[in-house]
């Protein structure tokens, strides 16, 4: 078996840059004289950018009101006794009474607040039918087999809008009463319940059944109210824009919660005078009860907060910014030492050769 | 060898010559007595013109290779079916044993006792005397003796010696070498490399087996892992392409567990807030991409085309190959390394956007809220950014391939999320995705946790990779240094 150098041809290997591994490449070397530089402008740019954060953050203001009404607690108790296996007596009130000594700036946003309620649990968060809340006909009638058990009533109609997290629609209502001078009568702050669900939600993912004769109610007849709601879908609202399944209240309650303590938009206050924020003075909430959470040993809570370009208030990405940016520049100064050291010992070695 | 002679003849000498062969070759009885007789005749008062002999040359830069394998911390044995004084020699002339060495002999046993004796003899003075390097000679007949009994005393001495050879060896008897080191304490890597019939067994049974294209046909490089024209072809098949498979492979396990850690660690921290009830933090769509999309390919360029050290370099210092020896880079000290970064960076990535919600704060400017949904694309998004990052500073050979799909892949995530966020699916059943990612995008505060978050997990294993490289490079680092 003669060795044939002279045969080229087809077991020959590509002689390319690309199948030979000799593409043109970019080498670059981690080292300290590289590192360093960019340590100290990456810790310097965070603190910078931390202390802007931070302070952003501490010109939010914040004001919050625990309204569970346990015992011994204030106003609301009296609707909470009736509460630890049943809902309150229906249409109870209680009231919140605060002061403001200086502007509230603006524009306020309402919040309520639920702790304990595990709006992201899998069985509960699957227990919706996006396609019948967006409107189609078909699936009205026909919801979806993960609502059950809230698919259908015992007597046989469909549920509209089904499932679980429908079902446990927050139904409290806040409003909001200011008293200008001591003595003087309250007055009604306008509440904006628009603009506080995502518009695409509200405008393209959930959509109402066409009218059946100009009338939302016949489009959902055949259709029944899930069972822990006093009114069907279409009268949540005198609003007829703001009715149905684009309700606003219902869409933002649609939008499951991440973590068991959570806050949703309940209002925008910037109309008439209070566009600015709220004035000093004395201030009523008046809190229709109606939402039982002691039962799973829950709290209620009602939060005004203005909100600035980076939403709430929460200190955390200030301080956050700010250790890691002096971390950067506390290494930045360890390998410095540890450079300057090392370029020392490299001399002397090289003098001692 | 033969020796060359001639001698003048006359014409009747010739005449002569050509009747006693006539004579001898058409004899009846004792023909082949009659014609050496005549040979005998005819072969005398020769003058001698001289000797040729047939050199069985040594492959072009053996010698050079050879000593390449020993500085890189690679053990040389030679086993070879040649009788004992050529294959000595031959070993002195590629360099195998060296002049300085002291040739220890385990040959011409022809006892069980006489060999175990002599072992105890060699293990003796190979204890004695520390200083120079000790080489061994072992015939077939020895081994087999040896390894019937005394198969731990054999290896001893044979642990200790630079350089072992074996001559005289039967096919099997090669197979058979190769098995025990193969079983012995170290449990090292054997590699076998050979040109005939006859080292096909050893090839198949060590682990890596290397058959030479040559004269003695093609049987060795049928039946071997890797075939190769000549023998110093194996410097370059160790030192570079065997160098950079190791880095490659070695990293790519290393990277591919610690990338799935970073994925499934939040998923499950997600559960102590959500009652063990098997909520998922991301997307299922996302669940699934991952994998295949999002970070599959900046590791798959890296493991074809990743070569921290220039070729040149590795194969003129072949000291280099000693920082991967022993699996250095697949221990268990490497893995902890990696697997604990995975843990800690997914416990940045949570834990950073859990308190970044806190008690469920705005993070838009219109102070709408975000769901579960929004949460853990955050948590998705900066993941994703990062394990590609931390690839990008893996890798040491920027080819534009590598730019492509590092940065690529980052964009091609924005992409697709933008993509699939923006339609309503018909077919989905559920709507959950729907314009969530492009929310998240125009919150000014998850921007700013994103590049807190890649940041904060880069910086410490920048800070290592710095500290590292300064204070005790490796000599492979070192090595990087010179070719800048």
């Amino acid at each position: 078996m003669t060795w044939s150098a002279t045969a080229r041809g087809a077991h020959q290997p590509d002689n390319t840059a690309f199948t030979q591994q000799r593409l043109p490449a970019w080498q670059p070397l981690l080292s300290a004289s590289i590192a360093l530089p960019l340590f100290f402008c990456a810790g310097l740019a965070f603190i910078g950018l931390g202390l802007g954060l931070f302070y952003s953050s501490y010109g939010i203001k914040e004001l919050e009101y625990d309204y569970t009404g346990n015992p011994g607690t204030g106003n609301c108790s009296a609707c909470a006794l009736a509460d630890q296996d049943r809902a309150p007596p229906l249409r109870c009130s209680c009231a919140w009474y605060f002061s403001l000594p200086e502007l509230f700036p603006g524009p306020v946003y309402l919040y309520y607040e639920l702790t304990n309620f595990y709006q992201n649990n899998r069985r509960y968060s699957v227990s919706r039918d996006d396609t019948q809340l967006s409107g189609l006909p078909s699936a009205l009638l026909h919801p979806a087999n993960e609502c059950a058990p809230y698919q259908r009533r015992a007597s046989g109609l469909p549920i509209a809008p089904c499932g679980a997290i429908a079902n446990s629609l927050f139904n409290d209502s806040f409003s909001l009463w200011h008293q200008r001078q001591p003595g003087g009568p309250y007055v009604e702050v306008p509440l904006d319940r628009t603009g506080i669900a995502w518009w695409t939600d509200c405008h393209v993912k959930f959509r109402n059944p066409p009218l059946v004769n100009g009338s939302l109610a016949l489009a959902f007849q055949g259709t029944a109210p899930p069972p822990n709601w006093p009114r069907p879908v279409y009268e949540l609202s005198p609003d007829p824009n703001n009715t149905g399944f684009i309700n606003q209240d219902f869409v933002v309650w649609m939008r499951t919660a991440a973590l068991p303590t959570f806050r949703k938009l309940y209002a925008r206050i910037r109309q008439g005078n209070y566009s600015t924020g709220l004035p000093r003075g004395t201030y009523l909430v008046n809190i229709t009860y109606n939402y039982p959470v002691r039962a799973f040993g829950g709290h209620k809570l009602i939060v005004f907060s203005n909100i600035s370009w980076m939403g709430g208030k929460n200190p955390f990405l200030g301080i956050a910014y700010l250790v890691v940016g002096s971390l950067c520049i506390l290494m930045g100064f360890v390998m410095l030492v540890v450079y300057i050291r090392y370029q020392d010992q490299n001399d002397e070695d090289e003098d001692a050769e | 060898t033969l020796c060359m002679a001639y001698k003048h003849l006359t014409s009747k000498e010739y005449e002569e010559i050509d009747r006693r062969l006539f004579e001898a070759r058409t004899a009846l009885q004792q023909r082949e007595e009659k014609l050496a007789h005549v040979f005998q005749f005819i072969e005398k008062d020769l003058i001698l013109l001289g000797a040729t002999a047939v050199e069985d040359r040594l492959q072009d830069r053996v010698r050079e290779t050879i000593e390449a394998l020993r500085m890189a911390g690679i053990k040389v044995w030679v086993l070879t079916g040649d009788k004992h004084e050529t294959a000595v020699s031959v070993s002195l002339s590629c360099g195998h044993f060296h002049r300085t060495m002291n040739i220890l002999e385990l040959v011409n046993q022809k006892s069980d006792g006489e060999c175990a004796e002599q072992l105890r003899q060699l293990a003796r003075r190979i204890k004695e005397d520390h200083v120079i390097q000790h080489g061994l000679v072992v015939d077939g007949t020895s081994l087999s003796l040896a390894l019937r009994e005394h198969e731990k005393l054999f290896m001893e001495v044979c642990r200790n010696c630079s350089a072992v050879l074996c001559c005289r060896m039967a096919p099997l008897q090669k197979a058979k070498v190769i098995r025990l080191i193969k079983i012995s304490p170290e449990k090292p890597i054997t590699l076998a490399v050979g040109d005939g019939a006859n080292d096909v067994s050893m090839i198949q049974e060590a682990h890596v087996g290397i058959g030479i294209m040559g004269k003695e046909g093609r049987q060795a490089a049928r039946n071997s892992d890797y075939a190769i024209a000549r023998f110093k072809f194996l410097s370059k098949l160790l030192f570079v392409h065997g160098h950079f498979y190791y880095i490659r492979i070695a990293t790519l396990v290393q990277y591919f567990f610690y990338k799935n850690v970073c994925f499934i660690t939040p998923q499950f921290l997600y559960q102590f807030y959500c009652l063990f009830s098997q909520q998922t933090l991301y997307d299922s769509v996302y669940l699934t991409l991952y994998n295949i999309c999002f970070t599959s390919l900046p590791i798959l360029i890296y493991s074809l085309l990743e070569q921290h050290i220039d070729p040149h370099v590795l194969q003129s210092k072949p000291t280099l190959y000693r920082d991967i020896s022993k699996n250095r880079q697949l221990s268990i000290k490497t893995f902890l390394y990696w697997t604990i970064l995975g843990f800690s960076h997914a416990f940045i990535f949570f834990f950073g956007s859990y308190f970044l919600i806190g008690k469920d704060i705005s993070l838009l400017g219109n102070g709408q809220m975000f769901g579960n949904w929004t949460f853990g694309t955050l948590v998705f998004t900066v993941m994703v950014i990062t394990v590609t990052v931390k690839m990008a500073l893996e890798t040491h050979f920027w080819t534009w391939i590598n730019h492509l799909v590092t940065w690529g892949s980052i964009i091609f995530y924005f992409i697709f999320s933008l993509f699939y966020g923006g339609i309503l699916w018909p077919f989905l059943g559920s709507q959950n995705m729907y314009f969530v990612f492009i929310q998240l995008l125009s919150s000014g505060s998850a921007w700013f946790a994103i590049i807190l978050m890649v940041v904060t997990c880069l910086f410490l294993d920048i800070v290592k990779k710095v500290f590292d490289r300064q204070l005790h490079p490796t000599n492979t680092e070192k090595a990087q240094l010179t070719e800048t």
